[in-house]
């Protein structure tokens, strides 16, 4: 017995390690730039964090289940090119937004199928997916882009509505959703029990590889929702569109104060890790920093982020 | 001795069917048999014991009972009827509830939610959750146990105790009217055991029927109607405890007659080797001073949570100390647990599976971890010689394993003591720390425990030993320290050593 003896944190080890980088980052940027803190400004930090944000809610449950995804950033891209390819083709929108939703979802599907049921390391079977969907990427664009978009793609990433811009709206939508699976559904205790204790979901009758299966669905499903929002936003589909995205997503995760290992996930948290790498992105465009620091950055912010939590681990 | 599986005479109605029977049955896993032809009954408001060594089938009869596995032949009678019990589903429906030793928690959900996990009271919105509801079902459950915490806490902010309580509480809200318990008792201090054994006994008022399994013989005579003892798979006999004594038991799980009496060889204590003068730390204990010396067994007592794991752990450096020092060897230890190490110190920790052993690796590589070091002190590995060592340790311990080459996790919680023992013979350990050595452990397996305990004594080791149990520290201590708060509050000598004064100094005034 080791918990018995009270150890309560005091009030500054309770702020999370995530709150205290962003306050950090905010406030030196706002001295750095006059251009950082208003609201047009502020408002495009969250515009450009909407697609990072649609993966890394997905992915907190992911890591969440001591599993990866590392093939959304793939899957994205050939989602953007599905999303392209049938616009261009039927010039239907809707069309365009279900082959994206389709891509992600068989990707997610066949994902949950090697992990839940083939019983494959997360991280091995997840690397042959994003091989396949960024090979298929090459092979249908053929290395090139996909433009001459019908005209209301453009309206689904720079339109608004009252006032608000349609990519923020889309991202409050999809953490209510999430939030709400994650901590107000019975499908959200077995997320937590498939990271902190499976047997648990045996003992209650309930099937874990189909739940992990479902975890893995969700993540493929949101990859292909961003998907639309990014070809909106290139306005093109794009063989390289998404590259690199499932490094920022599990970063976001990481850096949001979500382990990896035992259920123990955050799902806040990982919003305001998403937000802590687009505001260290967009400061540093502001800044003309060049930005291939940026990404170094991103690395600094994920040990950062880990470094704070150990020294509030270890001290009462 | 009779053999009866007729409704005990002490109980009212006549001649009512079982509230449940296990009619024959078997489960083999890949050609091993777990199970072979076991029969069961159970009547309302009977308390049921259900004793047997490690292995002797009891974990694979639990899930059975609990639709977790399917048995291969064999029926279920419930109320006289016959009954499937196939599913999770099945058995809750019939008002089974299993109590698993492993627990079934989800360490990041709250207790709340963990008490009515897999279930669902359904909020307005379809598909979500009536937290409100769950909360005061949460509230009334809790208080049902009179267990007075918030049931919004996480379960891994809880000690082990709690959460045995967490996990009574789950299996209560199920409205159980056959509740299975798989030693209840291995976590908790005696004051919370007897809180148990009070509420075990409202559920027997209640006419509850209850299966409990348990290794110690108190828990057995003192609570059972009748007694159904297990042995590789087999039911070899039931009985009422006014008919068997405690020697008798255990030569039927044992099948061969074993030596109660605690191996035990008392000698004249040699020098000093640990001395601990004044330690506090940050984990709540506080100017902590006690000696052990060359050849004693030396108990450190006192209720669960009143700080003796976190002694034994700031002797050996894994926490962090405020103040005082710890002399091991008559050499001050600086740094931690690689220098304690280093020093000749051996920690063995209470959970062994998180702390002392790396499951998934083989009985081989376990046994020669703690002695690299000193086993290839040019730093390179000779997987040969490592074999030969691990293989030298398993003769001696006599640890049950068909190789050196099995996987840790496949073998029995006596066995993987041993290994937790073993690990630190190639380390040249020759001061070791024991955290509740036996917990989970079946009566064999404790013996040769104590047995190779004392035969680390007899060849010139320390020992520190914590147990809950006070008939062990009784039996094999030379002396006692009682912990109280995160203090000492006394030290009991051979002769003052007895249960009562350990009671009166561990007890809060």
């Amino acid at each position: 017995m080791s918990a018995t003896v009270d150890r309560r944190p005091g009030p500054l080890a309770r702020l999370p390690g995530v709150a205290a980088m962003l306050i950090v980052l905010v406030v030196v940027f706002a001295l750095a730039s006059p251009d950082f803190a208003t609201l047009p400004n502020l408002s495009n930090v969250l515009v450009q964090s909407s697609v990072l944000l649609l993966l890394a809610l997905p992915m907190t449950f992911v890591i969440m289940t001591e599993g990866l995804d590392i093939s959304v950033g793939a899957v994205l891209t050939l989602g953007t090119l599905s999303v392209a390819a049938t616009a261009l083709a039927t010039g239907s929108l809707v069309l365009a937004f279900l082959a994206g939703l389709g891509t992600g979802l068989a990707f997610g599907f066949f994902n949950g199928w090697l992990v839940a049921y083939l019983d494959l390391p997360p991280f091995v079977a997840t690397l042959g997916s994003f091989s396949i969907a960024q090979g298929l990427a090459l092979a249908l664009s053929g290395g090139q882009s996909i433009t001459g978009m019908p005209p209301g793609l453009l309206a689904i990433y720079s339109g608004t509505v009252l006032h608000i811009p349609v990519p923020i709206l889309i991202i409050v939508i999809a953490y209510a959703v999430m939030h709400g699976l994650l901590y107000r559904t019975p499908f959200g205790t077995y997320i937590f029990a498939l990271g902190g204790n499976r047997e648990a979901l045996v003992l209650a009758g309930i099937p874990p590889r189909l739940m992990l299966a479902a975890v893995y669905a969700l993540s493929g499903l949101m990859a292909g929702i961003g998907a639309l929002l990014l070809t909106a936003r290139l306005n093109a589909g794009h063989p390289t569109a998404g590259i690199g995205m499932e490094f920022d997503a599990i970063a976001a995760v990481a850096v949001g104060g979500t382990a990896f290992e035992r259920g123990n996930g955050w799902l806040f948290g990982t919003v305001l890790g998403v937000f802590a790498i687009g505001i260290l992105r967009n400061g540093m465009d502001l800044l003309a920093l060049p930005s291939s620091l940026e990404v170094a950055c991103i690395g600094l912010l994920v040990i950062a982020a880990f470094l704070i939590e150990a020294i509030k681990g270890e001290q009462p | 001795m009779i053999d009866i599986l007729e409704r005990p005479a002490q109980t009212t109605v006549d001649d009512a069917p079982p509230l449940l029977e296990l009619r024959g049955i078997s489960k083999s896993f890949v050609g091993v048999k777990a199970l072979g032809d076991v029969d069961l009954a159970v009547w309302p408001g009977e308390i049921h014991m259900l004793l047997g060594e490690n292995g002797a089938g009891k974990s694979t009869l639990m899930k059975v009972l609990c639709g977790a596995v399917r048995p291969d032949n064999g029926r279920f009678l419930h109320h006289g009827q016959p009954v499937a019990i196939a599913s999770a589903a099945d058995a809750r429906r019939l008002g089974i509830a299993v109590i698993f030793q492993e627990f079934s928690l989800v360490p990041y959900l709250d207790i709340a939610h963990n008490i009515f996990f897999g279930r669902t009271f359904r909020g307005r919105i379809p598909g979500t959750l009536d937290r409100r509801r769950l909360y005061e079902e949460a509230r009334r459950v809790l208080d049902m146990i009179g267990f007075t915490i918030d049931p919004r806490l996480k379960v891994h902010q809880l000690g082990v105790a709690q959460q045995q309580m967490v996990e009574i509480a789950k299996a209560l809200s199920q409205n159980a009217r056959i509740l299975v318990m798989d030693e209840p008792t291995a976590a908790l201090s005696d004051r919370e055991s007897d809180q148990l054994f009070a509420m075990i006994q409202r559920l027997k008022a209640d006419n509850v029927a209850i299966i409990y399994i348990s290794h110690r013989m108190a828990e057995v005579f003192a609570l059972g109607d009748r007694i159904t003892v297990l042995r590789d798979g087999q039911r070899i006999s039931t009985l009422l405890p006014g008919e068997a004594t405690p020697e008798e038991l255990v030569r039927l799980m044992v099948g061969r007659s074993v030596n109660m009496t605690y191996p035990r060889h008392f000698r004249a204590p040699g020098p000093t080797i640990l001395e601990v003068r004044g330690v506090s730390a940050e984990t709540g204990i506080a100017d902590i001073s006690l000696d052990v010396k060359e050849g004693e067994i030396v108990g450190l007592c006192g209720l669960v949570g009143s700080g003796r794991t976190e002694v034994a752990r700031a002797i050996f450096g894994a926490d962090r100390v405020t103040s005082g020092e710890v002399r091991v060897f008559g050499r001050i230890r600086r740094g931690g647990p690689d220098a304690s190490t280093k020093l000749g110190m051996a920690l063995i920790p209470e959970s062994r599976k998180t702390e002392g052993l790396a499951l998934i690796h083989s009985v081989g590589d376990n046994l020669v971890l703690a002695g690299l070091d000193r086993l290839f002190p040019k730093r390179l590995f000779w997987p040969k010689a490592a074999r030969r060592k691990a293989e030298e340790i398993v003769e001696r311990l006599r640890i049950a394993t068909a190789s050196t080459l099995r996987s840790v996790r496949t073998l029995s919680g006596g066995s993987q003591q041993k290994v937790v023992i073993g690990k630190w013979l190639p380390a040249g350990a020759r001061l070791f720390i024991f955290d509740e050595p036996t917990r989970g452990i079946d009566i064999g397996a404790k013996a040769q425990i104590f047995a190779l305990i004392d035969e680390l004594v007899q060849a010139g080791a320390g020992v520190l030993m914590i147990s809950s149990e006070q008939s062990e520290i009784v039996h094999v201590c030379d002396r006692a320290y009682v912990m109280r708060a995160g203090r000492i509050a006394g030290e009991l000598s051979r002769a003052a050593l007895t249960a009562e004064n350990i009671l009166r100094l561990g007890m809060h005034e």
